[in-house]
């Protein structure tokens, strides 16, 4: 009964943060968008500039609002918001929520899959390495991460490109879905063979952090008492792991993997403009370059909740596998 | 927002990089079975089927009253006038049009056996519809001028106009006809119209696949089905080297790269680039107070020094590859422009003579001429992060030092130059199909009007010309009249007159043809990238030998 309450409790506060969070973020990055020099007419127009009288430049004005004060532009965005309406994207003509839904269905398989990919391949390199200390495997893993982190993820995308892409011919260069092809024939194979290489890239630079932070605290482990003490008892490599090791190191893996949401985020955007590939990425970028406030409100508002939901997830994780954790007071 | 225009830049910037340094390196890999198979694989598609990687994708859809089809041909809309690959004034959906004395009433007769792709007539309800909506859409397409527009019977529509306007033309060959009937929220995802081809699937971000429309009413294209792929122009020349498209857009830093199976093609343009002067002594305010005049570039020697100094073909040599040719105006080679325009360049020695005839004179011996105690000197600003740009304005101010005028480059960001640009010369790129350009450039009405006009440049004798042209009732009658405004014998905008630009470089448009396939005579495109390239899409053709 104790627990459920605490549980309550628990999800009770992390939906009031939530709430906060969101309310912060979007006034935050409205301000942002204020003082930004994007003037969103210009962008709009864009090359239509000199046939665009200022009468016309008016009537845009007017369409989108921008004659009003932010205070009260803001104020009936957010009215709008709270009834479930997010606006309608300058640039798209559309309802910003349509917008988010097609894109993120596209966004979200391609993360789920790097995200899985990278956690798992990120443990396992990590676990090897810290068994295998200063072994030359151990120093392979840890210089296949250094280079990794250091490496910016649209320069692996393209790397990954050019190789299997123009050279080998293997994988499609670019889109969600094979050129030309109508809808109804399109299958989750194509599907998959599109996403490979955007989902590659991602996963590819997600993989260090997680691998690096895992040896590190394996290493710890390792280097403990009790485990001096179970390996005087005859106990070693896997059974060793696993015995003693394993739920030490996962925690902080759950939290890096589950914290990397947001860079998951980030690094989508990239891997999807270099890969044309149609998700929120390639929406944010035009959002952001072209001022479109209703589009990008929407995005920061929909990127906050996903990272929030990572880092929640996190904490709950953490409460199911370590039961001290529910004994500490909330928060 | 600084964060996501980087970021495009460095991807845009690295993507270039690498993709040079590959076709470094598949010189080796070439003739490999593997890109071998890719290439066969690709050009073993039907022939009646193109994949094309040649445009941005319109976000806004394809609605025209919002802005689809203003470059190019609208695809799936008609429109009621044309422009051939000389750019002449042909009929579409217009049998005929006639201008009103005054030029305030324009009536046109439409077609009657024209239907919309879901076999419902076009009538001349259609075309009121379509220019009302357009002028209350509140886009980029301009109707302010537009009082009225009547459907007296099914054949006949009448716009009325506040006042006379002979480049209203230019919206009866750009604006895509709608049909009333299926018009709705919806229409830009699911446009319905009387053009060559019809949508038949969107994937937003990715592609857009039309098939021919089997009730279009003129000449069909020999394909029936065509792929437009969005790919940025860095991803389209990898596309191309995959064997993935059929036509692909380039810029050109990629022009000297072979591509096996794909042939360069260069289109000419009037996407031009130039130095706008102001035209004023520093002091003068623009239109919206900003400060305005420049005391060097409003002297006419220095105008006119630069221009002859500088090297317009050295300029398409060294800075575009070959891929261009020399500016003289804004509109080089379209019907309105004079071809007395053209004058001698690459003379440092002449600009010499015209500086000291202005009495510019070096006295301090430190290579820079003066006058009254001011130093030939100004500031010459580019958007940032335009390579082109940049180069040729580096490369300009060269030239022209070697006459004695100092110009100090600078890149500025858009919003900066925009405040910036009443007070400085700045590199602006232009060039459009329709005079209207020509007029918001150099009218005094428009003068300090945003991007219009920025150097304040004014002169009675060009503004008369240029209102005449306007109130001409055909466009033949306004070509004399936008001439004589460059140039009427004694006056105009051109360097013979008054100067306030110095025009450098046309940069041709650069596009990869698969072998055998041939995409007919294309207009002179306009400024900005890859549709107009379709517009004549019903000329294209495999070549016999390799069907």
């Amino acid at each position: 009964m104790e627990d459920r309450m605490g549980w309550v409790r628990f999800v009770g506060f992390k939906m009031l943060r939530l709430l906060s969070l969101l309310a912060g973020v979007s006034v935050v990055s409205f301000i942002l968008m204020q003082f930004s020099p994007v003037d969103p007419v210009e962008a709009y127009i864009g090359g239509d500039m000199i046939r665009v009288s200022a009468e016309q430049r008016s009537l845009i004005e007017d369409r989108w609002g921008l004659n009003d004060s932010p205070v009260e532009r803001l104020l009936t965005w957010g009215q709008a918001l709270v009834q479930g309406d997010l606006g309608t994207s300058m640039i798209y003509r559309q309802p910003v929520a349509d917008i988010i839904q097609e894109r993120f269905m596209n966004s979200v398989a391609l993360m789920a899959v790097a995200w899985a990919l990278s956690g798992l391949i990120g443990f396992g390199l990590g676990v090897v390495a810290g068994m295998k200390r200063d072994s030359r495997l151990d120093r392979l893993i840890c210089w296949y991460c250094y280079t990794l982190a250091s490496t910016p993820v649209f320069w692996i995308a393209l790397l990954l490109l050019m190789v299997f892409g123009v050279w080998l011919g293997w994988l499609p260069i670019g889109l969600g879905v094979p050129a030309g092809m109508a809808a109804d024939q399109v299958t989750w194979g194509d599907r998959a063979m599109h996403m490979i290489l955007p989902a590659l890239t991602l996963s590819l630079t997600g993989v260090a952090a997680i691998a690096l932070h895992t040896r590190q605290k394996l290493v710890d482990v390792l280097d403990s008492d009790y485990i001096l003490f179970a390996r005087a008892r005859g106990e070693r490599g896997v059974q060793l792991f696993r015995r003693h090791g394993f739920r030490h190191v996962v925690l902080p893996a759950l939290t890096l993997q589950f914290a990397s949401f947001s860079e998951l985020f980030g690094g989508a955007v990239l891997a999807e403009q270099v890969f044309s590939y149609p998700g929120l990425g390639q929406a944010t970028v035009q959002a952001g370059l072209r001022g479109d406030v209703p589009l990008l409100l929407g995005l920061v508002l929909c990127s906050a909740i996903f990272v929030f939901t990572g880092n929640m997830l996190a904490d709950i994780l953490y409460r199911i596998i370590d039961p001290r954790m529910k004994e500490e007071a909330i928060g | 927002m600084r964060g996501f225009s980087w970021g495009k830049r460095s991807v845009r910037a690295g993507l270039g990089i690498l993709l040079m340094c590959t076709v470094g390196l598949s010189g080796c890999t070439q003739g490999t079975s593997s890109t071998e198979s890719v290439h066969q694989a690709a050009t073993s598609l039907p022939k009646d089927e193109l994949v094309l990687a040649v445009g941005t994708e319109p976000e806004g859809g394809f609605d025209p009253t919002t802005g689809w089809g203003q470059y190019g041909s609208p695809l799936f809309q008609s429109t009621l006038l044309k422009r051939d690959a000389k750019l002449q004034l042909v009929n579409d959906l217009a049998t005929e049009h006639s201008v009103s004395e005054d030029g305030l009433t324009w009536t046109v007769t439409l077609r009657d056996d024209v239907k919309f792709s879901d076999g419902e007539p076009l009538t001349a309800e259609d075309v009121r519809f379509t220019f009302e909506t357009a002028a209350k859409s509140g886009s980029v397409i301009d109707l302010t001028n537009m009082a009225d527009v009547e459907a007296p019977d099914t054949t006949t529509v009448v716009f009325t106009l506040k006042s006379p306007q002979s480049t209203f033309i230019s919206l009866l060959t750009t604006l895509g006809i709608v049909p009333e009937h299926a018009y709705g929220p919806d229409y830009a995802e699911h446009p319905v119209g009387s053009g060559p081809y019809k949508l038949v699937q969107w994937d937003k971000g990715q592609q857009a696949i039309v098939e021919a429309n089997e009730q279009y009413y003129g000449k069909k294209s020999t394909f029936h089905k065509l792929t437009f792929l969005y790919l940025d122009e860095d991803a389209a020349f990898a596309a191309a080297q995959a064997g993935t498209v059929d036509i692909a857009a380039i810029p050109a830093a990629f022009s000297k790269q072979q591509v096996s199976g794909m042939k360069l093609e260069s289109v000419k343009t009037v996407d031009n680039r130039g130095i706008m002067f102001p035209m004023q002594p520093a002091g003068a305010k623009s239109g919206d107070g900003l400060p305005a005049g420049n005391d060097v570039t409003s002297d006419i020697s220095i105008r006119k020094a630069v221009n002859v100094a500088i090297n317009r073909t050295a300029l398409v040599e060294g800075v575009l590859e070959g891929r261009g040719r020399p500016a003289y105006s804004v509109s080089d080679d379209l019907p309105w422009s004079n071809p007395d325009s053209v004058f001698a360049d690459a003379n440092p020695d002449e600009a010499k003579q015209i500086l000291a005839d202005g009495g510019w004179v070096d006295t301090d011996g430190d290579g820079i001429v003066e006058k009254n105690g001011t130093k030939a000197e100004f500031n010459l600003l580019y958007f940032a992060g335009d390579l082109t740009r940049q180069s040729l304005a580096l490369a300009a101010a060269d030239m022209v030092a070697q006459a004695g005028i100092k110009v100090n480059v600078e890149g500025k960001s858009r919003e900066e130059t925009k405040k910036l640009a009443y007070t400085n010369a700045v590199l602006f790129g232009w060039g459009s199909h329709d005079p209207l350009e020509t007029y918001n450039l150099y009218s005094s009405t428009h003068k300090g009007e945003g991007y219009y006009n920025t150097g304040l440049y004014s002169n009675p004798a060009v503004d008369h010309w240029m209102q005449q042209a306007l109130q001409a009732t055909t466009e033949e009658e306004a070509l004399p009249f936008w001439q004589k405004a460059e140039w009427d014998g004694s006056t105009g905008f051109s360097y013979q007159g008054d100067a306030p630009w110095a025009w450098l470089v046309n940069i041709d448009h650069l596009y990869l043809v698969k072998n055998g396939l041939n995409i007919g005579e294309q207009q002179i495109h306009p400024h900005g990238h890859g549709w107009p390239v379709t517009s004549n899409l019903e000329e294209w053709s495999w070549d016999a030998e390799s069907k």
